[in-house]
């Protein structure tokens, strides 16, 4: 696999990462009136058996969601279970949530920061990705194994919402065909 | 006389975009800084008075950057290009006393007319 970036490479990637990030951050401040810390996005190349790995914990709820188009992949949206209820209250659901609610809610933290992560990395690079709604992701039933891929380029960046336990992670995940389209687009930027 | 720039971001794409996003018939001499310290040092050196400052740096960030310029009540003028565009990072920023906040992804044209509404062109 040509998955092997250069410095360059590496730095354009994170930047452009940062600046997405910065972009959800910014939607789901904006939302609920709060401040949240962005992470140093994190890049790497995992085989499948790590991939199973970042499923076994019991922190997080799981989303789902593919993105078909010039690039292909799934993004996968992590929310802290300790934070449910206070980002619930946040964002003007009744608490205590119900079953039905709180996946109302995750589904909806997944799309704003899925959805912006996406779209502002995806317009960086004049890439198109249409991003499909979420799905919860239920670790526990072994539907890891419908991942396809055996490899993949993750790119993840870590939400924290100040003075709360709740964080959440995205995790980009893209497909070979797809790494080498973003290796190309990445050289065209860092030419001129 | 060339005014003496600094553009400081830990990003080379990042130093590149602003670099390249500066007008071409200002007249200034550029430095380049990858962190919090080397830009004041440039500041400490006279190799800022326009300041093109990122906020999330390794070393010392843009706040830190921008509480030790206010705290000596440094002359530099300093335009954040911040990719947390976060209606508190503003608010932080502005209260450091930057004098303006554009987000990332630069456009060129904004930075021209931030430029011309500082006086600086």
């Amino acid at each position: 696999m040509s998955l092997l970036l250069s410095e360059l490479q590496r730095d354009a990637l994170q930047e452009l990462m940062n600046i997405s990030m910065g972009q959800a951050a910014n939607a789901l401040a904006r939302l609920i009136d709060a401040k949240i810390t962005l992470s140093i996005p994190k890049i790497v190349v995992v085989g499948a058996t790590e991939f199973q790995q970042m499923f076994l914990t019991d922190q997080y709820w799981f989303t789902r969601q593919s993105f078909l188009g010039s690039v292909k992949g799934e993004v996968l949206t992590l929310l802290a279970r300790a934070g449910t209820e206070t980002i619930g209250g946040l964002m003007d659901y009744a608490l205590p949530l119900d079953d039905r609610s709180k996946e109302e809610l995750l589904l909806e933290l997944a799309n704003i920061l899925a959805g912006a992560c996406l779209s502002g990395f995806s317009m960086q690079l004049a890439l198109h990705a249409k991003l499909s709604m979420p799905t919860m992701f239920n670790a526990q039933l072994r539907q890891t194994e419908s991942f396809r891929w055996s490899s993949t380029l993750l790119l993840e960046v870590e939400f924290q919402l100040e003075g709360t336990a709740f964080d959440s992670r995205i995790v980009i995940c893209l497909e070979q065909q797809s790494i080498d389209v973003l290796i190309d687009k990445l050289n065209m930027l860092l030419e001129d | 006389m060339a005014i003496p720039v600094t553009i400081a971001d830990d990003s080379l794409l990042s130093r590149k975009t602003v670099r390249k996003a500066l007008p071409p018939e200002w007249d200034i001499e550029l430095t380049e800084a990858c962190n919090g310290k080397e830009a004041l040092a440039a500041v400490a050196a006279g190799k800022a008075d326009v300041l093109f400052l990122d906020l999330t740096m390794p070393e010392l960030d843009g706040f830190g950057v921008l509480r030790e310029l206010h705290d000596h009540h440094a002359k530099t003028v300093v335009i954040v290009i911040s990719a947390d565009i976060q209606p508190e990072a503003r608010k932080l920023v502005e209260s450091l006393g930057a004098f303006r906040f554009l987000h990332k992804p630069l456009q060129p044209d904004q930075l021209r007319q931030t430029l011309a509404d500082l006086g600086l062109l």
